[in-house]
């Protein structure tokens, strides 16, 4: 019989490590420290980047024949849909060209009434274009991965759009790639501002219902909202720009034995398929810091100076 | 070792194929996450099928300590909480060694519904703690999910034993 055809090694009788049950209790007990390390004290981000930096290779490479089918499909598509995706956008762009130009005029105009008003100038955001490449494989939340990252100056709670409307906010940054939290997450929440009436609000992602979908919370039951009012970004968080479309409102629901109105809302920007994306800076960079409160001094003491 | 009558004498499983197999079944599970499903609660966990299969067959290669550090790399690849896959594939990788001396006794259809549990409890571990944490339920589909990879036991049986049921004495005629 040929040497390598069995295994030689004897099995270890007395060097046998520690027991299942303990190995059980060890690893256990690691992985709970780590997810109460993640979830309560956010502390984990330094292991996440390392191991994330290791596997990014593999991920690298495993994106390569997904990016080579794509773009092939691509390719081959017919030349009939190009030619109606191009006849689309040049319709589009029509469309927008009216607006553009009233645009020019109109900052013009805001502008020098706000100097004249004495108010602080509209905040501009710095913006990074990016691609989607794949959806955070984790069902119980709504992510997506876009293809900028440290490397690319990505700062930690950029807020992401498409061209239609806000997408989401990228809640984790990797050397090479972020993780982008959509709109549509339970978790995720964005103020708002109701264009036709208004009224602030706060918008949370919402699964319970469908995929896609969004719910306008902590509106009372008489609130003055409409099915078709369209929701904008507010401003008032330091993070989004404001008047950037969120959502629509698609059903307003009024129940009697509750405060609060029920506001089903469907998203402007196409959360589930979006592929190109811009990643804007927050704004909290270029807001002026608060100033400090008067510590000691009773409130006559204090001078007006002194609150910049 | 006692075994099965008429079960197969094996040769011994290179060190390489195991890791290689199991870096193999994390790459694949990426590639139909990226590629092809997206983010689906059905989907089987192709990782977890490899790595019981190997506690079942090596368990003194593969053992809860590789389970932990392969599920590590899952969290972070999923972007979930880190040390949810740990945890379950930690459960999975223990009750794979409780049952690995009874589990070759049986025929492999068998032996799939016998490793169900396993798989079952394993997505039911990674579902509590994940609701304990706050996640959203994903839905009903996530049951879907031990049952798959249950079946697809049979077809780990076959493809990851193919190396060692090489012959021991390959020629010119026969050289697999």
């Amino acid at each position: 019989m040929p040497l390598g055809t069995l295994d030689r090694d004897p099995p270890p009788f007395f060097r046998q490590g520690l027991s299942a049950l303990s190995k059980l209790a060890v690893f256990s007990a690691l992985a709970v420290f780590l997810m109460v390390a993640d979830t309560r004290f956010q502390v984990m981000q330094p292991v996440r980047v390392a191991l994330g930096t290791l596997l990014y290779p593999m991920q690298w490479l495993v994106m390569r024949p997904v990016l080579l089918a794509e773009f092939g499909g691509e390719y081959l598509a017919s030349l009939r849909a190009v030619h109606t995706a191009q006849a689309d956008a040049a319709k589009s762009r029509s469309l927008q060209s009216q607006r553009a130009n009233q645009v020019e005029q109109l900052l013009l105009e805001n502008e020098r009434l706000r100097m004249l008003l004495a108010l602080r100038p509209r905040l501009q955001s710095d913006s990074a274009a990016a691609q989607v490449i794949y959806d955070a494989a984790d069902p119980y939340t709504r992510k997506v991965v876009i293809d900028k990252g440290l490397a690319d100056k990505v700062a930690l709670g950029s807020p992401v759009v498409d061209e239609s409307g806000v997408l989401g906010q990228v809640t984790r940054v990797y050397p090479l790639v972020s993780e982008v939290t959509l709109i549509t997450d339970r978790d995720h929440a964005i103020p708002v501002l109701n264009t036709r009436t208004g009224a602030r609000g706060v918008a949370f992602g919402d699964t319970s219902t469908h995929a896609d979908a969004m719910e306008l919370r902590y509106m009372a039951a008489n609130a003055d909202v409409a099915v078709g009012d369209l929701l904008t970004t507010s401003g008032v968080d330091g993070v989004y720009p404001p008047g950037l479309p969120v959502a629509k409102i698609e059903n307003v629901e009024r129940r009697v034995d509750t405060v609060f109105a029920r506001v089903y809302l469907q998203p402007v920007a196409l959360v589930s398929g979006a592929t190109h994306v811009m990643v804007l800076q927050p704004l909290a960079a270029q807001i002026p810091a608060r100033p400090p409160l008067p510590t000691t001094a009773p409130a006559g003491k204090v001078r007006k100076g002194d609150a910049k | 070792m006692i075994m099965r009558p008429g079960q197969q004498l094996l040769l011994p499983a290179n060190p390489l194929f195991i890791w290689g197999s199991l870096a193999a079944a994390l790459s694949l599970s990426m590639l139909l996450n990226m590629g092809v499903w997206g983010r689906a609660a059905w989907t089987p966990d192709l990782l977890a099928v490899v790595l019981v299969f190997w506690t079942v067959h090596q368990p003194l290669r593969v053992s809860i300590g590789a389970a932990f550090v392969f599920g590590l790399l899952m969290d972070v690849h999923q972007g979930g909480l880190l040390g949810q896959h740990a945890m379950g594939y930690t459960v999975l990788s223990f009750f794979a060694i409780t049952v690995h001396r009874r589990l070759l006794w049986f025929k492999v259809p068998s032996q799939a519904a016998q490793v169900f549990p396993l798989f079952f409890a394993a997505h039911l571990v990674e579902l509590v703690l994940r609701l304990l944490a706050g996640g959203a339920f994903p839905g009903w589909s996530i049951f879907l999910a031990p049952f798959i990879e249950s079946a697809l036991w049979p077809v780990a049986s076959v493809l990851l034993l193919l190396p060692q049921r090489r012959p021991p004495d390959p020629d010119a005629n026969r050289p697999l």
